[in-house]
């Protein structure tokens, strides 16, 4: 370095020092790859071997899935703290009921309902993107309560008593039960691969960033009211999604539920066990969260006291949540990037990485 | 230099700023060149490094201009006025702590720098060279130690390929050997052409390197020249008197110092 005399910042961007490469990883990702694969394939042969009971608990499952990835875009890399994300997913629901009620098949519907709740995001972002932290929580818990009041001024959608929906396939129960859990698992699929390629972008990095630090990713240049405006239509088109998938899932759609807080208690729980501000951290959640609610499903008022007990209880001992505990061994989806000196191979590089775990005492 | 026909690369033109009654710029008029070597020293609170957010953006002007390049930017937000060309680093640092070390450097080259995937990549790698960093890339930045993180912020300013870096208290809690290394860093930085203003309270780091010294007071520039004409100026001497010990922040000895150069 002392040796250094030429140019450093008038360096032309031309290309990296002989034998100096970057990666994605340090691992090759093909393994992680390779078993997303081979879940999403199980998962997908399941209705053919367990009853519709076990897949109908299964869409509920990704349901919760889909809002907490979208939840920890929001909260967890942008640091908007929204507590009204069920103001997309009521009206997701709503978009393919008031499709269906116009002879619009419901799985048709579902991708009208993701644009609908897109273009509702960003009217909704207009109103709140000048609100912080407390403010912009409770705002977007304003807006969620105003949709509700707005949909039970009609009738025509069923008031405040709630709506069937028609113009589901008229077949054999089986079947449909078997299309409805194939769609919601593609769905889910398909947000968790949108979540990955959005954070292994370049907005991904600055999302990162504004996670990390927000003055600080000002400072290197990070537009950050941009990169939330994006998130937040994201997210909204995310939840719009589920609620699209709960209505064919359920149809019969009440305006209470729909645009219950009870969503975004559910998907914050989820969030805050699994590990907030990383991938795996809303999958980890949701699972915790079903598995608790199949164990303690009986026991009443137990269930939320026990539910209370263990966020408190990550809050306190483990506050980057259950992936938190084991996210520095291992990385199932790589979204960073890897400087390799010149020299050094692709592989286990055993020597640099005893080193630098050496070093990483903290 | 204000006669030439060219503009300045910085000049402001009577800023002022107070919050409430504290008064931290009164009319600050002051005209950078470009590749110029700019020191500033001044007691605590004399409104050093709230100037610095008034450059920067952090903070907007009661009234006066800020002008880069003859382009006025009052109304740019920090992050713009990065892109335009300003970086900054902070007295205590702000890394991004999950991220590693190099991605750090990255997301500023590729947003402050503006600089397109493939072109990032060197250039990152690039600023971490010059910062000396290069062998601590892909470590978390988080568990990086007083030094190192001093190193990045610089690099991470660096990346965003600035006209103009402003420097905040690089220096400030660092060992003789460590302020000699940071000096080095600073000046290979600006042997590549970028206009420099550096607030330090490490004088000596100062006095070797500057062209020019400006010593702020109360919200004024109390003396501007040559840095050893500034530091014989009896006003600098009274404003300084008892101060000018080289402060030492606390807990500095904690994690990252066995494994610096030599290592």
């Amino acid at each position: 370095m002392s040796a250094r005399t030429r140019q450093p910042a008038s360096v032309s961007a031309a290309g990296l020092a002989p034998g100096v490469r970057v990666t994605r990883s340090r691992r090759s990702a093909i393994w992680s790859g390779l078993g997303a694969i081979a879940v999403i394939a199980v998962l997908a042969y399941l209705p053919y071997r367990v009853y519709s009971g076990t897949t109908s608990l299964l869409v509920n499952f990704f349901i919760l899935l889909i809002l907490a990835s979208m939840w920890n875009l929001l909260a967890g890399y942008t640091g908007l703290v929204s507590v009204g994300q069920q103001a997309f997913f009521g009206f997701g629901s709503y978009f393919v009921l008031i499709g269906a009620l116009h002879g619009v098949d419901p799985f048709v519907g579902l991708p009208i309902a993701v644009v609908g709740c897109a273009a509702l995001g960003l009217v909704v972002w207009w109103l709140l993107s000048r609100l912080r932290s407390g403010y912009f929580a409770i705002a977007t818990w304003v807006v969620a309560s105003v949709c509700y009041l707005i949909i039970i001024r009609y009738p025509s959608l069923g008031g405040g008593t709630g709506e069937f929906m028609p113009g589901l396939p008229n077949i054999n129960i089986k079947y449909l039960d078997a299309y409805i859990y194939w769609t919601t698992l593609a769905v889910t699929a398909i947000t968790l691969v949108c979540v990955y390629l959005v954070l292994r972008s370049r907005l991904g990095l600055e999302l990162t960033a504004v996670r990390d630090d927000e003055t600080g990713a000002r400072s290197v240049g990070v537009r950050v009211g941009r990169a939330q405006l994006l998130v937040f239509v994201i997210a909204a088109a995310g939840c719009g999604a589920a609620g699209a998938l709960e209505v064919i899932s359920a149809p019969y759609l009440q305006p209470g539920p729909a645009f219950s807080v009870q969503w975004s208690a559910e998907m914050i729980f989820a969030v805050l066990i699994g590990g907030i501000g990383t991938i795996e951290g809303p999958i980890i959640g949701t699972i915790v969260f079903f598995a608790l609610q199949q164990w303690l499903a009986h026991y009443g008022t137990w269930y939320f006291i026990v539910l209370g007990l263990i966020a408190i209880s990550v809050a306190i001992w483990a506050p980057r949540g259950i992936w938190g505990l084991i996210s520095d061994r291992l990385k199932l989806f790589p979204v960073g990037y890897w400087l390799w000196p010149a020299g050094q191979r692709l592989g286990p590089p055993e020597a640099a990485v005893a080193g630098e775990d050496a070093e990483q005492v903290t | 230099m204000p006669d030439s026909s060219v503009p300045a690369l910085l000049e402001l033109d009577s800023v002022s700023k107070s919050f409430g009654r504290v008064v931290v710029a009164e009319g600050l008029s002051l005209t950078v060149g470009e590749a110029d070597f700019v020191g500033m020293v001044g007691p605590n609170g004399a409104g050093k490094t709230s100037l610095f957010g008034l450059i920067a953006g952090d903070i907007s002007p009661d009234a006066g201009s800020i002008r880069l390049g003859g382009a006025q930017v009052n109304r740019l937000s920090s992050a713009a006025r990065c892109r335009v060309g300003i970086g900054r680093t902070y007295q205590v640092p702000r890394p991004f702590g999950g991220m590693t070390v190099y991605e750090n450097v990255l997301v500023a080259a590729q947003q402050g720098g503006r600089l397109r995937r493939r072109a990032s990549y060197a250039f990152a790698a690039e600023a971490l060279e010059v910062a000396g960093l290069a062998a601590e890339a892909n470590r978390p930045a988080g568990t990086l130690g007083l030094l190192q993180r001093k190193r990045l912020e610089m690099a991470r300013a660096l990346a965003t390929r600035p006209k103009l870096l402003l420097l905040d208290e690089v220096a400030g809690g660092l060992t003789d050997p460590e302020v000699a290394q940071l000096v080095q860093i600073v000046t290979s930085i600006r042997a590549g052409g970028v206009a420099i203003i550096w607030i330090e309270h490490v004088v000596r780091a100062l006095t070797g390197s500057v062209d020019r010294l400006l010593c702020l007071a109360g919200g004024r520039f109390v003396a501007d020249g040559g840095p050893a004409d500034v530091l014989a100026n009896p006003t600098v001497r009274e404003v300084f008197l008892g101060t000018e010990v080289s402060t030492s922040l606390p807990g500095q000895s904690a994690g990252g110092q066995p494994d610096q150069e030599q290592a």
